[in-house]
């Protein structure tokens, strides 16, 4: 079993450990979205907030076919947007703004994909199809639920040694901080792989589509049912208050927030308003409901869904962790931690307890090299493409156009410039710099923060702005933790191999 | 509230369970103790687990309570696996 183990876990590695470490941080989605656009604050949807939507949408577009307006939480800072699209043959244009939630009037906020990057990284990657980056996460995804698995097996002394870390043993550490990471965290791996691949269920398993529906589209219109459609009727009828037609649809959903309101034909007498639920309860969100925007009378709900469906909308909950508060998800944080640490530390295992066996250290084999190699680009690279990613986000012009595109660029343009460096410098001193490099690259987060917002840590601090406080501390907590990590290898003196050593001196006297 | 309530018990758990492990009794008190009291160690941290996973379920409703539960006895068993690594300097300090 211990074969399967190592292969399973070894060649899709370095995309596990992508994953992980992407999907970890996309957690914090929405707190690093809002640290990323400094120029929202945090909001909560009142009476207010939506009169100010409706009025600034009445005078920007009065007679669009459309309005949308995209609420904030109140929990972190989100933006409150509203759009508009005219209707069919009018010259006007559509839109979007930005709107400051207690001014109602619009704020440029500048252009970031932000944390939804992280996130949709960590399924999507970048710059390929999408096709087929997510059959490689999927099988990735496969791969490494039979290697967890068949590590469980191997492990064998899971409980004689559940609370075992021996430190400055070589090898032995290295297994121990493996299983440490992988035990102690185990049910969320288990969980996360699982419930990882149920979301990418039909990327695996389309069959179940195809031998039931025409095309894929078709499926998913029967899934998420269009609903009525309304025909403007030409009359003209004031539209209700919207925070009583948000308040009705809290009343069917019994409780449920609204996260995004749709008005079709606004200030017609067939005004139709639909509003969808936030997405952030452990069973999954009721549907949409539509509503009459004149009478406010319920046009039609969405219907109630399958077992089938509710299990996945429980499972793909439990994955994402939207419902979570606070605490539970710093949890959901710290074991996602465990976990990247759990695949990198199974990684460099590979090499350490080989490069003991090499004949000629000072020259190992071509696949020892490669992987190794792959180790410090993927492992000490990403990271420090993640910081540079936050900087590029204070850093370039917020004119530039496709900045949020640049924003992206300079994450890979800085692990691909990291990973080019470390090939061409020895492999202990490849790992100290790319690790020093990430450390001064964290290090840097909060410092060019301060400079260049007004939401500097101290700032924060004394606002008790916990988005913006967390954010710079988690930035100077990874810093110390990379440099802490660099210190570790350099001050790291190889105990010369036993035999090997014994072997010199008599091979010198033969 | 209840999350401080579940990482004591979970802590406390984990902490018996350890101390319910003849080799690492061997380590925090120098010598094994009896089974019995070996037996009672496990009994009352397995139970200590089981009540955090109760007040967990309770507070939270079980749903979230479950999952809060795994979270905290992750937490609590890396702290009690990092003060067990570094015992012999936590026992230097108590000694002194």
């Amino acid at each position: 079993m211990s074969w399967l183990h190592t292969w399973t876990g070894l060649v899709p590695g370095w995309l596990l450990f992508i994953i992980f470490l992407f999907g970890t941080a996309a957690f914090f989605q929405s707190e690093i979205n809002g640290w990323m656009k400094p120029e929202l604050y945090s909001a909560s949807v009142t009476r207010g907030v939506l009169d100010e939507a409706y009025a600034y949408l009445n005078e920007k577009a009065p007679h669009a076919a459309r309005w949308s307006i995209s609420l904030p939480s109140g929990r972190r800072p989100e933006p409150f947007t509203v759009s508009w699209r005219p209707q069919e043959g009018s010259s006007s244009q559509a839109g979007e703004a930005v709107l400051n939630e207690q001014s109602g009037r619009e704020i440029a906020v500048r252009d970031t994909q932000g944390g939804y990057f992280l996130y949709r990284f960590h399924y999507d990657l970048h710059y390929l199809p999408q096709r087929w980056t997510r059959l490689a996460v999927s099988i990735a995804a496969l791969a490494a639920l039979v290697g967890l698995l068949s590590g469980i097996v191997t492990h064998k002394k899971i409980f004689a040694d559940f609370f075992l870390m021996r430190f400055g043993k070589g090898q032995r550490s290295w297994l121990d901080a493996h299983n440490v990471t992988a035990v102690l965290a185990l049910p969320f791996h288990l969980m996360i792989i699982y419930t990882g691949l149920v979301t990418l269920l039909f990327t695996m398993m389309p069959w179940a589509i195809s031998a039931h529906y025409p095309s894929v589209a078709a499926f998913y219109e029967e899934m998420h049912s269009a609903g009525p459609t309304q025909e403007p009727a030409g009359e003209h009828a004031p539209l209700l208050p919207l925070a009583d037609l948000t308040d009705r649809a809290s009343r069917v959903w019994r409780g449920a927030e609204p996260d995004y309101i749709a008005i079709d034909n606004p200030g017609d007498a067939a005004a139709m308003v639909t509003i969808w639920p936030r997405n952030d309860a452990i069973t999954g969100s009721p549907g949409k409901i539509y509503l009459s925007g004149v009478s406010g009378r319920l046009l039609h709900a969405a219907p109630q869904r399958g077992a089938a469906t509710a299990t996945e909308d429980v499972m793909i909950a439990i994955h994402a962790g939207r419902f979570s508060g606070p605490a539970l998800r710093w949890l959901y944080f710290l074991s996602g931690v465990g976990g990247t640490m759990m695949i990198a530390s199974g990684l460099v295992l590979w090499t350490v307890k080989r490069r003991a066996r090499l004949l000629d250290p000072a020259r190992p084999y071509f696949g020892f090299r490669l992987i190794e190699r792959l180790n410090i680009g993927v492992i000490a690279g990403a990271p420090a493409g993640i910081a540079v990613y936050f900087l590029a986000n204070r850093l370039l012009p917020l004119d530039m156009a496709h900045r949020a595109d640049w924003e992206i660029n300079s994450l890979f343009i800085a692990w691909g410039g990291l990973f080019v460096w470390t090939l061409a410098r020895p492999a202990k001193r490849a790992w100290i710099e790319a690790l020093a490099a990430c450390a001064l690259l964290y290090a840097l987060v909060p410092i060019v923060s301060a400079a260049t917002t007004t939401r500097g840590l101290v700032r924060s601090l004394i606002a008790e702005d916990w988005v913006f406080a967390g954010f710079d501390l988690v930035m100077l907590a990874t810093a110390a933790a990379c440099a802490l990590a660099a210190w570790k290898v350099a001050s790291h003196t190889p105990k010369a191999a036993p035999r090997r050593a014994s072997r010199e001196p008599t091979e010198a006297t033969a | 509230m209840t999350d401080t309530a579940i990482f004591c018990l979970s802590l406390a758990g984990f902490a018996a369970l350890l101390l319910a492990m003849p080799r690492h009794q061997d380590d925090w008190f120098g010598r094994k103790l009896t089974a019995t009291t070996g037996r009672a160690l496990r009994l009352s941290g397995l139970a200590a687990l089981a009540l955090a996973f109760f007040v967990a379920g309770t507070g939270f409703g079980w749903g979230y309570g479950a999952v809060a539960w795994f979270g905290w006895l992750t937490m609590a068993a890396v702290l009690v696996v990092t003060a067990h690594t570094h015992r012999e300097r936590i026992m230097r300090k108590i000694r002194r």
